[in-house]
Parts: structure tokens; sequence; C-alpha cells
């Protein structure tokens, strides 16, 4: 069975990081390109949406704000050189998380007992969607480059929590359906933005508001593709792995 | 993969829940790495994803 779950996320991972690196790289690689250029000349006038030619966080000292977190970059950190190397990594880093994702929803389907199919597995990654895109995008919104407030640290761990609260919480809700749990689950999805999330930057910056609203909402239109992608997929490759081994044996 | 794999119903309640395990423990260590670990070269490698998918970077 662990080898049909792993099959079907390897497929579900690979279209939908197909997919979201071909809208990645149209319509937000862009605007963080933009953004760096910013953050690297802060006076530059009107830039341009030049192509994918340059390097992730180029020549700038971008961990100073948080050097001990960061580990205080400098250009001898290696990273992808400008263009398709750039372009090959961000995929590369899709695909990745993509088959980490569908195998997270193929764990929780085979958990509650599910049988995986399209339209279950859509189902189920709106939830993945709600958890890991939305709800810690409340607290915490998609930012470009040079936007970044609080903490590293303290960032990523609200967003596991947040993460984790609203997962329970959906769970509790819609599968649990009890009134107790779905009283429980409300809370579990309230409660991280009682908590609060850290601090976005309030500072004034010389990026445009308008690169960093389109980045969020085509950031979480991104994020509900690569989701809705890897549920629908993964539904499918887990008939279509149920069905050969079915004829094989 | 030997036993029937027509319907979940048909599985043993181990072998689904080794299952449920291992993926879990591979998903969240795919998930981590492309979102979370700090080496630098991951960081630079997986930034852009990292934007987008609304990750905590830098």
């Amino acid at each position: 069975m662990i080898i049909r779950l792993v099959s079907a996320a390897l497929v579900a991972g690979f279209l939908a990081a197909v997919v979201a690196t071909g809208l990645q790289l149209a319509l937000t690689s862009p605007l963080i390109i933009a953004a760096e250029r910013y953050e690297t000349q802060a006076s530059l006038s009107a830039p341009t949406f030049v192509s994918l030619v340059v390097r992730v966080h180029g020549g700038h000292d971008h961990g100073a704000k948080d050097p001990a977190v960061s580990g205080g970059e400098t250009a001898s950190e290696w990273q992808p050189g400008p263009g398709l190397p750039r372009m090959v990594f961000t995929a590369l880093a899709t695909l990745v998380g993509g088959v980490g994702y569908a195998l997270l929803l193929g764990a929780v389907l085979l958990a509650v007992g599910r049988e995986p199919t399209p339209e279950t597995g859509l189902r189920f990654a709106v939830a993945g969607f709600l958890a890991v895109a939305l709800a810690p995008a409340l607290g915490l919104p998609p930012e470009l480059p040079g936007m970044e407030a609080a903490p590293l640290a303290d960032r990523q761990f609200w967003w596991v929590m947040t993460a984790t609260a609203t997962a329970m919480g959906l769970y509790l809700i819609a599968i649990r359906r009890a009134p107790i749990s779905i009283a429980g689950g409300l809370v579990l999805l309230v409660a991280p933005h009682l908590a609060g999330a850290p601090e976005t930057s309030h500072a004034a910056s010389a990026l445009p508001a308008g690169y960093a609203a389109q980045f969020a909402a085509r950031s979480l239109g991104i994020a509900f593709v690569f989701w809705a992608v890897i549920g629908l997929a993964y539904g499918w490759a887990w008939s279509l792995f149920g069905r050969r081994t079915v004829v094989h044996a | 993969m030997s036993t029937n794999t027509l319907a979940l119903a048909g599985t043993r309640t181990n072998e689904r829940l080794g299952a449920v395990l291992v993926a879990a423990f591979l998903g969240l260590g795919l998930v981590f790495m492309a979102g979370f670990a700090p080496a630098m070269a991951l960081h630079n490698a997986a930034h852009d994803f990292r934007h987008t998918q609304n990750f905590p970077c830098h």
C-alpha cells in the first residue's frame, strides 16, 4: 500500500509542480525579481519587468537585519545562477514541495479511511490549502523580498502552529462532526489569530504597494491551483496504480 | 502490494498504519526541506518557491 501511496504522490506532486512552476515563473517570479531590485537599489525608478536573469539576493546584504537567523548571508554562499539555473531550482523546489504535500494528503486520506478519488482528493486538498496557505496568510501575508519584519523563527513558529491548528480544526469540524468537536474545531481555527501573528512590516518602502498586493493575490491563487492539482491528480493516480496492480496480480 | 488493493476495507490495519506513518514522515521531511530548511544553499535554491507558497523566508 505504501508503494501505491508513494507512486500516486509522485505523480500528483509532479503534475502539480509542472502547473505551479509555470504559474510561478509567469506571475510571481517577475515580482520577486522586481522587489529584489528595489531591495538592492532603493532609489531605482520605475523598474521594468525584465526577464528572470537576476540572482537570488544578488550581491546585496540581505541577512543584515537578522544575522543570527539567516547566518549572515554573504556572496560566498552558494546560490543558483541567474536565468535558467534559478528557474530550474525553483521548479525543483516546487517538485519537492508538491510531492511532500501529496504524501501528506495521501497519509491523511488513508488515516481517515477515505478511498482516494479525484473528488475526495480535491475536497481534502482544499482543506490543505486552507491550512497551509490561507490561514497562515491571514496573519503573515505573502511577502516579497525586503518586506520581512519579525524574526524568522517567530514567523516560522506561528506558521507551523497555525497550519497545524487549522488542519486539526478542519478535521474536527468536517470529519468528526459531533457538536462538541465542531466547537473545539472552531476554537482551533480562531486561536492562532487571537494569539496574534508576529508583526508584519510597517516600514515605508520604495517598493510600490501595488507590487505587494499583486504578489499576495497571485501567491494565494497559485497555492490554490497547486493544491487543487495535487488533490485531483492524487485521486486519479491512486485508482490508476490500483488498476495496474490488479491487472498484473 | 501483495494484498488486495481494490478497496481500503480489504487491507490490514497494521499495513495501513505503517503506510500512514511512512508517508507522513516522508511528506513532512520533503515539505521541511523545500519550505523551512535553514541551510543557506537550500534556502537560495528554493527561494522563489518559498516566497510564492508563503513560507516564512529570510
